[in-house]
């Protein structure tokens, strides 16, 4: 077989035949182009094939796609209905609350990029990359926004972001403990700046910002509910086991969009009578519970990863059983089920799309609408932006996550 | 393994105060006050539970029960008796004068058929993309990079959408619909593309299969016997195929009219023949499988990974071919990784099915919806929805239980 990598044996072993020096990490030579393109695309016959066959494909398609965004496609819908796709109905003379959480969560979400970063490592295909990148996103926004004080508006959040990022990295050891108890405090700090001192009823909010404040609130809320629950399912007490193993089971059973469907229907009926909470906080209630499920599988995952051994430990320098947990256990349970749980997160995110079925003016909803009247009623643009806004969101926090597990060594141990 | 508050109970339950373990007479025992008892405490604690839950559970009906004589309905479950009026285009036969039960019935058998058929070409096409991410050509393990980044993360209700309004809308009218050789169609109104049809001579042909299958087990046992007996190489697929080949040819042959493919034609503005999929049903499967199937392709990739890469080499080093090395050593290990995974996967296909509602093809969620507005008993339906889901993720589980056994097994097995 010619298209084969050749393994680190058949490596070693060809190194010892020609060189009896055993290099520990052998450089690695430059290689030209035409050496790369033989190595990566025309190994073999099969190999060729499949170049020629897959390269055919996606350049028809990819000449297509090209060709309709820059010529067919009608993007000014996109460029009328930001405000809607962003923020909804929210009244625009309280529109600095949103900003204000806007510049929360970039210095957050800079400083844990930051944290977990350990030195700058500019390659020149990353550059140009990321120089690409920064390119496309600059002409997208030129595109996009119009006037001076919105260009300083996210001009703003580019600075705290980079100055976030930095300070980040200066503070890498102090700041872990800092940035977690931030991001936990995120959550009523935004709902306060949005509702509080006059602020604006959530019927109120819409758009992409929806989408976030239910994520938020689904997440930071089902994250201690899941542990209980996980806790829950492990006890040795009968009934409480049984107890949690149903809740659980039977949150998981049935998809989001039916328990929407119980939380928009029947929990006004369960509720006592004269209790009545608005729909979107019946919606922020149903997330939470069905994302405490997951929360608590995952957790519990974790807890079976505990080696017995620090369960006796723990018991034998005499700690009681919640020390034992709060102390010992569920920091090393928590610590293996990070990728699994920023995977739930996102997928959580993702799933706040479906507020737009039970009839939620978030996102997705704006792109369903936006291209009525006025403009060609052709969905496509805005479910694409519609889509870009959720990608670039949880395509972040997925590489974060990655970036996470290799600094936490998680699955080296 | 720890087993909760209290695992050192029982060893202490005894109600003996510690002086007295250490202690000196047996007779000077003493009962411990009862309030210090674990194993008294545990039976209290979980009984207060048990009477706050069953508490909670009574308030919320008691609250369900009156909200819903304060609108007029009932808690029964009568209704499905009565006269749905819902129209369902799809499925098995029915029509809107029937119950809803019989509604009911269509659109769980709906679910399953977009399910099953989903689950099937999501683990295809997720193993031919987490393949080609693990693949040596540049180009086709970055497409796969690709299509796993941009399809994971976006919500899959953004994507069915996609497919339905942005782009099978925009397909022409099936009078001018795509045609593939025109045995395969594409329009606005769906797909049609050709599909075995079963004439009368079936079953007798189905008894030729069978000899024929046999003969050619037989072939395969003595092709083995010889390799076995005299070492040279079996080439058991190249005499047994033929013989199961003939046979059948030579019994079709002689029944006619046992399969034959029924190729679909457009006829006036409809399809006819061959096996015909609806706009709707195309739009929530392709949405389905191409989102779940990003997931797959990296579930395949890890399982790959996973396998250690010792078994490779020594697999190698036995001489195996780079073939052999897949199929009797890396892929036996990476399947048995990536079947608990892949049963989540298969269970969320199945719950996201439920975003058929946002194409209106008439599976559980959508005919669901439609009920609780006309019927007006959101708890009853909610409750059989649920309860319907949880059936079916349960067998699913189930299954996949059984096979996780059995490649475990295979394993272990020496």
């Amino acid at each position: 077989m010619m298209d084969r990598v050749p393994t680190e044996l058949e490596r070693v072993a060809a190194m010892l035949k020609e060189e009896p020096v055993v290099e520990f990490a052998p450089r690695r030579e430059p290689v030209a182009p035409s050496g790369w393109i033989r190595q990566n695309l025309f190994s073999g016959w099969f190999s060729g094939i499949l170049t020629i066959l897959v390269g055919a494909v996606v350049g028809y398609l990819g000449f297509g796609l090209l060709k309709w965004a820059f010529l067919t496609a009608d993007w000014t819908v996109i460029k009328a209905n930001l405000r809607l796709y962003m923020v909804g109905r929210f009244p625009p003379d309280e529109l600095w609350r949103v900003w204000a959480c806007v510049y929360l969560v970039t210095a957050l979400a800079g400083l844990s990029w930051g944290v977990t970063r350990k030195r700058l490592a500019w390659t020149v295909r990353k550059a140009a990359t990321r120089g690409a990148l920064a390119v496309l996103a600059l002409a997208s926004l030129a595109y996009l926004l119009d006037g001076v004080r919105i260009w300083v508006l996210v001009g703003a959040v580019v600075v705290i972001y980079a100055a976030a990022v930095m300070a980040g990295r200066l503070g890498a050891r102090r700041l872990h403990i800092p940035v977690i108890v931030g991001w936990v405090l995120a959550f009523p700090l935004i709902i306060l700046l949005l509702r509080g001192f006059g602020g604006v009823p959530p019927e109120r909010w819409g758009g992409f910002l929806l989408n976030v404040v239910v994520a938020v609130v689904g997440i930071v809320l089902s994250f201690p509910i899941g542990i209980v629950l996980a806790l829950g399912r492990r006890s040795s007490l009968p009934v409480i086991r049984v107890s949690c193993i149903g809740i659980i089971e039977f949150v998981r059973g049935a998809p989001l969009y039916t328990w929407l469907l119980f939380g928009l229907f029947v929990l006004p009926f369960l509720l006592p009578a004269g209790v009545v909470l608005p729909n979107i906080v019946r919606a922020m209630i149903v997330v939470t519970v069905f994302s405490s499920a997951y929360v608590a599988e995952i957790v519990r995952g974790g807890l079976q990863g505990v080696h017995l051994g620090q369960y006796e430990a723990a018991r034998a320098i005499g700690l009681s059983t919640t020390k034992m947990m709060a102390f010992i256990v569920l920091p090393q349970a928590l610590r293996s089920t990070i990728p699994a749980m920023i995977s739930h997160f996102i997928s959580l995110f993702k799933d706040t799309s479906l507020l737009a079925v039970i009839g939620f003016i978030e996102a997705l909803r704006i792109a369903r609408i936006a291209p009525q009247g006025q403009f060609s009623g052709d969905l496509r643009e805005t479910l694409i932006f519609a889509g870009l806004l959720f990608w670039m969101v949880a395509f972040a926090m997925s590489r974060w996550s990655q970036r996470l597990e290799r600094r936490l060594g998680v699955g080296e141990r | 393994m720890w087993t909760g508050p209290g695992s050192l109970g029982p060893r202490l339950a005894h109600g003996l105060r510690f002086t007295e373990m250490a202690g000196s007479s047996v007779a000077e025992v003493q009962r411990a006050a009862i309030w210090r008892n674990v194993r008294f405490l545990r039976v209290v604690g979980q009984l207060v539970f048990a009477v706050v839950v069953v508490w909670a559970f009574r308030e919320l009906y008691l609250n369900l029960e009156y909200g819903v004589r304060r609108v007029g309905t009932d808690l029964s479950f009568d209704f499905l008796q009565t006269r749905s009026g819902i129209p369902i285009k799809e499925g098995i036969a029915y029509d809107p004068n029937q119950s809803y039960l019989r509604a009911y019935v269509v659109a769980v058998a709906n679910t399953v058929r977009v399910a099953g058929i989903g689950v099937v070409l999501a683990m295809l096409l997720g193993l031919v993309i987490g393949v080609a991410r693990l693949s040596p050509n540049w180009l086709v393990r970055k497409i796969a990079q690709v299509y796993v980044e941009v399809i994971r993360n976006t919500p899959v209700l953004i994507q069915i959408i996609f497919w339905y309004f942005g782009i099978l809308f925009a397909l022409p009218l099936i009078e001018g619909g795509l045609s593939l050789g025109g045995v395969a169609f594409l329009s606005q109104r769906g797909a049609a593309i050709p599909w075995p049809h079963i004439g009368e001579g079936a079953g007798a042909w189905g008894l030729w299969l069978l000899g024929g299958l046999v003969l050619a087990g037989a072939v395969w046992w003595w092709r083995t016997k010889v390799n076995e007996r005299t070492g040279r190489p079996h080439h058991r697929v190249l005499w047994s195929l033929p013989v199961l080949v003939a046979v059948a040819a030579v019994g079709y042959a002689i029944v006619g009219d046992a399969v034959r493919l029924d190729v679909p034609e457009v006829a006036g503005r409809l399809y006819r023949g061959g096996f015909q999929l609806s706009g709707e049903f195309t739009g929530i499967l392709v949405g389905l499988v191409i989102y779940t199937a990003a997931f797959i392709a990296e579930i395949v990739r890890g399982s790959i990974l996973a396998v250690d890469r010792g078994q490779k080499e020594a697999a190698q080093a036995l001489g195996l071919s780079p073939a052999q090395q897949l199929r009797f050593v890396v892929l036996p290990q990476a399947f048995r990784i990536a079947v608990p995974p892949l049963n989540s996967q298969f269970l969320n296909l199945t719950k996201n099915s439920s975003l058929a509602v946002a194409v209106a093809y008439p599976e559980l969620s959508s005919v669901s919806s439609t009920m609780i507005n006309q019927a007006g008993r959101p708890f009853q339906i909610t409750m059989l929805v649920m309860a319907t889901y949880l059936t079916m993720s349960l067998t699913i589980s189930f299954v996949m239980n059984v096979v996780n056994r059995v490649v475990t097994r295979k394993g272990e097995g020496r």
